[in-house]
């Protein structure tokens, strides 16, 4: 087993290696000129001498060829060091670290959310299989998985925010509140929004596998067995069916984390909410080259962890899964 | 999906007395999947709606009435579904930005299937190394983040309709490859593969006529799944600026557009409608290629499951 995992971490530095040198070429292909935001931002002579210009070029190396530019910026990010951002002027990681907490909130809140709600209708639906409610569901779900999601949060937004007046529009806080009560409330209220938006676009393809993956079991025979033997109703699903229809879902939900983060990128820039996909949308369209790709690596990083997570959490909560020996 | 009694019926009817050919077959189950028949309608009204429409009006998508300035969708003034901040109607611009949004759906789910299949195809069939490379090209372009991936390659690129398709294309061909090449491997195995390789005929002639004909199926499922995903994909895009451009209107630049008077104009009032009609048109289009892509998944099916 150990083996195994030793493996599969191992198989995925080469894949992060080549995902970088891919992020890093297509970022450098972006318009635009890295020395042009610091020139804008210092207006003066000294600044748009040929001379300095020139001298800057060299020192970022942006004269030599892309391929020693990117080891360059592996060497540097390897040991730590991200760079500056050109629109925050302060460096990468510190942005990085100040933004992640907010997207963590935004994303578990709807990660929980989603599971409350998707997993009950799931089970219940698997359970009263071509039934009203059943039926029901599987036209919701589709419902869920066609809408867009921006368009849904700028709905609830006039809905809730314009004409009820009950939420905030945007944004994470308001000014001048105090009263740790009083903050944490308007914490809440700011949450409520976006936690939903996100949460219930992913109800809809989440209760679709908890039912099919329910639906399969239950059509098993040691399922049959169990109810022949008159075990009751609840125990059965509960205690026998859903351990093993887990085992799929688990997995799925997993490979979702990354869906979250990337999600969230429309997300929060409707709602101004300062987290990592506002701060990597902004970074893009404002071509801060180092934010874009630190941004971007640390998705990645997301991506394959959780991608190898799935597989682990596979292997180690289905028994029939032997890994090493041949079967 | 909900035709159990439907489909018994219909194995009934297949008797040897009444023969039934797979085409009649997949029709008599397209048909009685209700869902399926009544979303491809909705989406061919919507085709002859968006392409056709506009042919019933004298006016364009950037003729502005500067008489009726974010007015609210009402008979009497003619603007059926409102008009927007120049005073453009709502109405046909939704039309004219369908006709954007659709072509990238379905130009881009073509490409993207059939160089999907295609590499499937091969690496399933062939193996060995070019198994090995190809799949794990797969892997890295899996574990790529698409969505600001596509936002800087329309940056890169520039926003026209042909480079999004151009972008969706080479982010999306993934998946479909996976599916065929697991269905190939297992196909490769089949007696009549083997035997048609036995007396000689070619692997191309194979591939082709022995193989492609039996992955078509899922091929078709999930193009039309892709279909959806590609205009969801377009009109985030168009939504966050990068895709379609204006003056040419998409349904995701309405939105974007919208946005701006969320908060309310002027004169203080929200003009819903520049918000709420263009997603409804999004949702409409991909609810309905959905539906689609779900009874051709059942119909299609030779196996006659249906518990999905």
């Amino acid at each position: 087993m150990k083996q195994y995992f030793l493996k599969r971490f191992l198989e995925l530095i080469p894949v992060f290696f080549l995902i970088s040198f891919i992020i890093f070429m297509l970022i450098n292909l972006m318009p635009g000129d890295p020395l042009l935001q610091m020139r804008m931002d210092n207006p003066r002579a000294v600044m748009n001498d040929p001379q300095r210009i020139q001298a800057l070029r060299e020192y970022y190396h942006l004269d030599d060829p892309l391929i020693v530019r990117y080891f360059i910026w592996l060497k540097s990010a390897l040991t730590g060091d991200f760079g500056y951002s050109s629109m925050y002027k302060v460096p990468v990681w510190d942005l990085i670290a100040n933004r992640l907490p907010n997207t963590l909130i935004l994303t578990i809140g709807a990660w929980i959310l989603g599971l409350i709600i998707a997993l009950p209708i799931g089970i219940y639906s698997a359970v009263k299989k071509y039934s009203f409610f059943d039926y029901s569901t599987t036209v919701m779900a589709f419902i869920g998985i066609s809408l867009p999601s921006f368009w849904f949060a700028l709905v609830s937004i006039i809905l809730f925010s314009v004409t009820l007046k009950w939420l905030p529009v945007s944004g994470m806080e308001t000014y001048g509140i105090t009263g740790s009560w009083n903050i944490f409330w308007d914490r809440l209220k700011h949450l409520i929004l976006p936690v939903c938006v996100l949460g219930l676009v992913q109800v809809a393809s989440w209760v679709r596998y908890i039912r099919t993956s329910l639906l399969e079991v239950l059509d098993q025979d040691y399922v049959r067995t169990a109810y022949a033997k008159g075990v009751p109703d609840k125990k059965v699903i509960f205690k026998h069916a859903l351990k093993n229809a887990m085992i799929p879902i688990v997995t799925i939900i997993a490979l979702d984390i990354p869906y979250f983060f990337g999600g969230a990128l429309i997300i929060e820039s409707i709602f101004s909410w300062p987290g990592m996909g506002r701060l990597m949308y902004q970074a893009v369209i404002g071509s801060d080259y180092n934010l874009a790709i630190s941004c971007l690596m640390f998705l990645t990083v997301i991506t394959l962890i959780s991608n190898l997570a799935a597989d682990l959490i596979y292997v180690l909560i289905d028994p029939r899964i032997r890994v090493g020996k041949k079967a | 999906m909900f035709y159990k009694n439907k489909v018994k019926e219909i194995e009934e009817k297949a008797s040897p007395i009444n023969i039934l050919t797979y085409r009649k077959l997949v029709w008599m189950k397209f048909k009685s999947h209700k869902l399926a028949l009544i979303g491809s309608i909705i989406l061919v009204a919507l085709i002859i709606f968006c392409f056709f429409g506009p042919l019933f009006t004298t006016k364009s998508y950037e003729d502005m009435d500067f008489s009726a300035i974010f007015s609210p969708p009402s008979i009497s003034s003619g603007h059926l579904l409102g008009t927007d901040e120049l005073g453009h109607d709502v109405l046909i611009r939704i039309m004219y930005g369908g006709r954007i949004s659709l072509i990238v759906g379905f130009l881009s789910a073509l490409l993207t299937t059939v160089i999907g299949t295609i590499v499937g195809l091969l690496s399933g069939f062939y193996g060995g190394i070019v198994d090995r490379f190809l799949m794990r090209f797969v892997d890295i372009m899996l574990s790529i983040p698409m969505f600001p991936i596509l936002l800087i390659l329309t940056m890169v690129f520039g926003s026209g309709l042909m480079n999004i398709v151009m972008v969706l294309t080479v982010f999306g061909w993934m998946s479909i490859s996976r599916l065929v090449r697991g269905l190939t491997l297992s196909l490769k195995e089949s007696e009549y593969v083997i035997s048609a390789k036995a007396v000689g005929v070619k692997n191309m002639e194979i591939i082709l006529k022995h193989i492609f004909p039996n992955v078509l199926p899922i091929v078709i499922v999930s193009a039309t799944l892709n279909v959806s995903y590609a205009i969801l994909s377009e009109s985030s895009l168009s939504y966050l600026g990068l895709g379609i451009q204006p003056p040419m209107p998409s349904w995701g630049n309405m939105l974007q557009k919208s946005m701006n008077y969320i908060l309310g104009t002027v004169s203080g009032t929200t003009p819903w409608w520049l918000t709420f009609f263009p997603g409804l048109f999004i949702f409409l289009a991909v609810l309905n290629v959905n539906f689609l892509g779900d009874g051709l998944r059942d119909a299609l099916d030779p196996k006659f499951t249906s518990n999905s």
